[in-house]
């Protein structure tokens, strides 16, 4: 029993980044951006997280709380920069959405290694790393301690971080937003035919902009997770190439909830277990190496699924990684 | 045409950002002066090259370029100007395009540093009898009759049972847990030491191991480590890369003893001290052969006597009471042959069935036949969990 609460806890914490990641690129691609540059933006949201934060401490500042907003507010504003190099690239200048989102991912992962390694290598000790105290308020549990050590419930609910509630608010925010709101609504309409809610008088770029941007900066907030938290993360202390996949597998975990913010949860949980279950669970005739393929052979039958079912609320936008030429309507 | 150039602008600052992740490539711009093999090489005229599998911040090849750095300095080299750092190199074709441009760019010797390097050093050898080839970690130049390739690696064996004794006496649970890489014989060899080195302090203790499957995977060491404290392993080590498993650690509340890299800095509550190889010892010899014209052996493996291998410091503010000095007494009998660290009574079974079983007063003796790793023996005491 303490294994299985442990296995599935070990799943969360490995889900929350995820979420991050599908929740931003479901923002983007509902509203017809095909942003294939999640695993550049999560280094890039990373990078300037830590980075933020290690500077704030090397100035002298030792409050943790304003180490937290420092982290979270460069995280969101560096992954939100390379989301808006995205727009400018395939909204105003029409360019190939597959082709820049790949360039940024190549972009954002040198970002990210380039100034991880230079500023650690800089320090004294070899490392671009932040204080115990901001590790602390990273990875400490948000509830009282009195509900943390309740039985069973206690850690499965109650003793995570603040980043896994702070994900599932915002899937749930989302989930209202693109499903009961007017802007939701119109958001969607972009997504499905830019040039009939062109008509309608939705301003086309100004969605997808804001779509894509504010996107890309959730997206960021995986990469600092992962950069900050323990458990499924590097716990505060910049490895080299330390998102390693994270962001494909955000990509291809859009594709496995169908592009619905609420079956993200349950999705990115299941990916989150299996990437902890083998060492859990151990099965000692299947070769570690199938249960880090298993969510992309999901993916392939979920979407074999999507297309052979036709089911219309279960399609992927069907403008999706296209470019809106107004003048070719 | 504004959009153009705004275009033009978006592209250059990705290309920087690509050119940025590239490794440095010194390069020194002389050619190779006259060698006459047997009168050794003049110091002004020695160019060398280093392969690295990865970035040359990576704690693992940090520690190659430092210890070459450090020989360079003590014979009377210029680093920069006669040293030819390739990082990057891969386990396969851009190693034999990376030792084909040290060769044309007169390098007399050529170090590699990854496993999986070496069969490429051994196709080129035959071809350029006048270029040594020397590899770490690898197993094939006591066997390949060729006079110019040569094996090199330390016993840090001995250093992780040293630090074995600091987990050993560490734990409360008994029950320690290591991140393990790949379940080659230098990963077994290495946590086997460690816990017979915990062992030698507290008998009662057991350990769980928990493969990557890979050198250097952030995620995936955290995750494994994550695991490994979830079932009851209080002192976390690690054969991987990367300083996940000490940061795991320390946000649980638990212990870790490192590899490769001193972790206090990224785990000041928690890391206890890392087990660490000093590679310099080996270049410092192996270029002074090349100076003085002496052959250089064809399988090299330094030990913790001759700081080939070594701990970092004790973290004092973690350690338990008297761990400083029983890893000394211990350090004391690894360097004068009085104790050893794979010694009987032992039991122990292989990946093909093989039983070993040492009674008291036996020992197995590791690097007897090359100076890479020899055992592979899951002993009694450790589990292995996937």
């Amino acid at each position: 029993m303490d294994n299985l609460i442990n296995f599935l806890t070990a799943g969360i914490l490995a889900a929350a980044p995820l979420l991050f990641g599908v929740l931003g690129e479901i923002l983007a691609e509902r509203s017809g951006n095909l942003n294939l540059g999640v695993e550049g933006m999560m280094f890039m949201g990373g990078i300037a997280g830590i980075v933020g934060i290690y500077y704030y401490e090397k100035a002298g500042g030792t409050n943790p709380y304003v180490a937290l907003i420092i982290g979270l507010v460069c995280s969101l504003a560096c992954a939100g920069l390379g989301a808006l190099i995205f727009s400018v690239l395939t909204i105003t200048l029409r360019a190939n959405q597959n082709v820049t989102g790949l360039a940024l991912t190549m972009f954002g992962t040198g970002f990210g290694n380039y100034f991880g390694e230079a500023i650690g290598n800089a320090d004294p000790s070899g490392f671009l790393s932040v204080s115990t105290a901001v590790k602390g308020i990273f990875n400490s549990p948000v509830f009282p301690q009195p509900l943390v050590e309740l039985p069973i419930v206690g850690k499965l609910l109650f003793s995570h971080n603040f980043m896994v509630y702070l994900a599932v608010i915002l899937a749930v925010v989302m989930a209202f937003f693109l499903g009961r709101t007017r802007a939701g609504l119109n958001l969607r309409a972009v997504g499905e035919s830019p040039a009939t809610a062109d008509a309608a008088g939705i301003n086309v770029p100004k969605y997808r902009y804001l779509a894509t941007c504010l996107g890309g900066a959730m997206t960021g907030l995986g990469g600092l997770y992962l950069v900050m938290n323990a458990g499924a993360g590097v716990g505060g202390a910049w490895v080299h190439n330390c998102i390693s996949g994270y962001g494909w597998l955000a990509v291809a975990l859009v594709i496995f909830a169908v592009w619905s913010p609420k079956r993200a949860i349950l999705c990115s949980l299941i990916f989150g277990g299996l990437a902890c279950m083998r060492y859990y669970y151990p099965i000692s005739f299947i070769p570690s190496s199938i249960y880090d393929i298993v969510p992309y052979i999901v993916t392939a039958v979920v979407l074999v699924f999507v297309s052979l079912k036709h089911n219309r609320s279960n399609q992927p936008p069907e403008s999706l990684g296209l470019s809106y030429f107004r003048e070719e309507r | 045409m504004k959009k153009r150039i705004l275009a033009l602008l978006m592209a250059g600052v990705m290309v920087m950002g690509l050119a940025a992740c590239g490794g440095t490539t010194p390069e020194g711009s002389q050619p190779a002066g006259d060698e006459t093999e047997t009168a050794g090489i003049a110091a002004a005229d020695l160019k060398i090259g280093l392969i690295l599998v990865g970035e040359a911040a990576d704690a693992y090849n940090k520690n190659h370029i430092e210890g070459m750095q450090a020989a360079c300095e003590k014979l009377g080299l210029d680093y920069d100007s006669q040293v030819v750092v390739k990082a990057n190199i891969g386990e396969d074709s851009t190693c034999a395009d990376a030792i084909g441009e040290l060769i044309d760019a007169g390098c007399q010797a050529i170090f590699a540093d990854s496993f999986g390097h070496e069969q490429y050093m051994v196709e080129f050898a035959p071809d350029y009898p006048e270029v040594q080839f020397c590899h770490a970690t690898g197993f094939q130049s006591a066997s390949d009759n060729l006079d110019n390739t040569h094996n090199y690696f330390s016993k840090i064996f001995e250093a992780r049972y040293l630090a074995g004794i600091a987990a050993g006496l560490k734990t409360e649970t008994n029950k320690l847990g290591y991140v393990a890489a790949k379940p080659y014989a230098e990963v077994i060899s290495g946590y086997t030491a460690f816990y017979l080195g915990a062992k030698s302090v507290n008998p009662d203790v057991t350990m769980l191991v928990n493969y990557t499957n890979e050198w250097s995977d952030a995620t995936k060491e955290a995750t494994n480590a994550q695991a490994l404290i979830d079932q009851g392993c209080d002192v976390i080590s690690q054969h991987s890369d990367t300083s996940a498993p000490a940061t795991t650690a320390e946000t649980n509340g638990v212990f870790a003893v490192g590899y490769n890299d001193d972790m206090i800095p990224v785990a000041p509550n928690s890391a206890l001290v890392s087990a660490r190889i000093n590679w310099g010892i080996y270049y410092e010899y192996a270029l002074g052969c090349l100076l003085s014209g002496e052959a250089i052996d064809q399988d090299w493996c330094g030990g913790y006597a001759q700081g080939s291998c070594y701990l970092s410091d004790l973290n004092d503010a973690v350690i338990a009471e008297g761990t400083k000095e029983a890893i000394e007494a211990a350090a004391a009998g690894i360097s004068d042959g009085s104790v050893q660290v794979f010694a009987g009574p032992l039991h122990g079974v292989d990946a093909d069935g093989n039983e070993l079983n040492l009674a008291e007063g036996e020992f197995y003796l590791e690097n007897e036949k090359s100076s890479a790793p020899s055992f592979a023996f899951i002993i009694d005491g450790i589990t292995v969990l996937s």
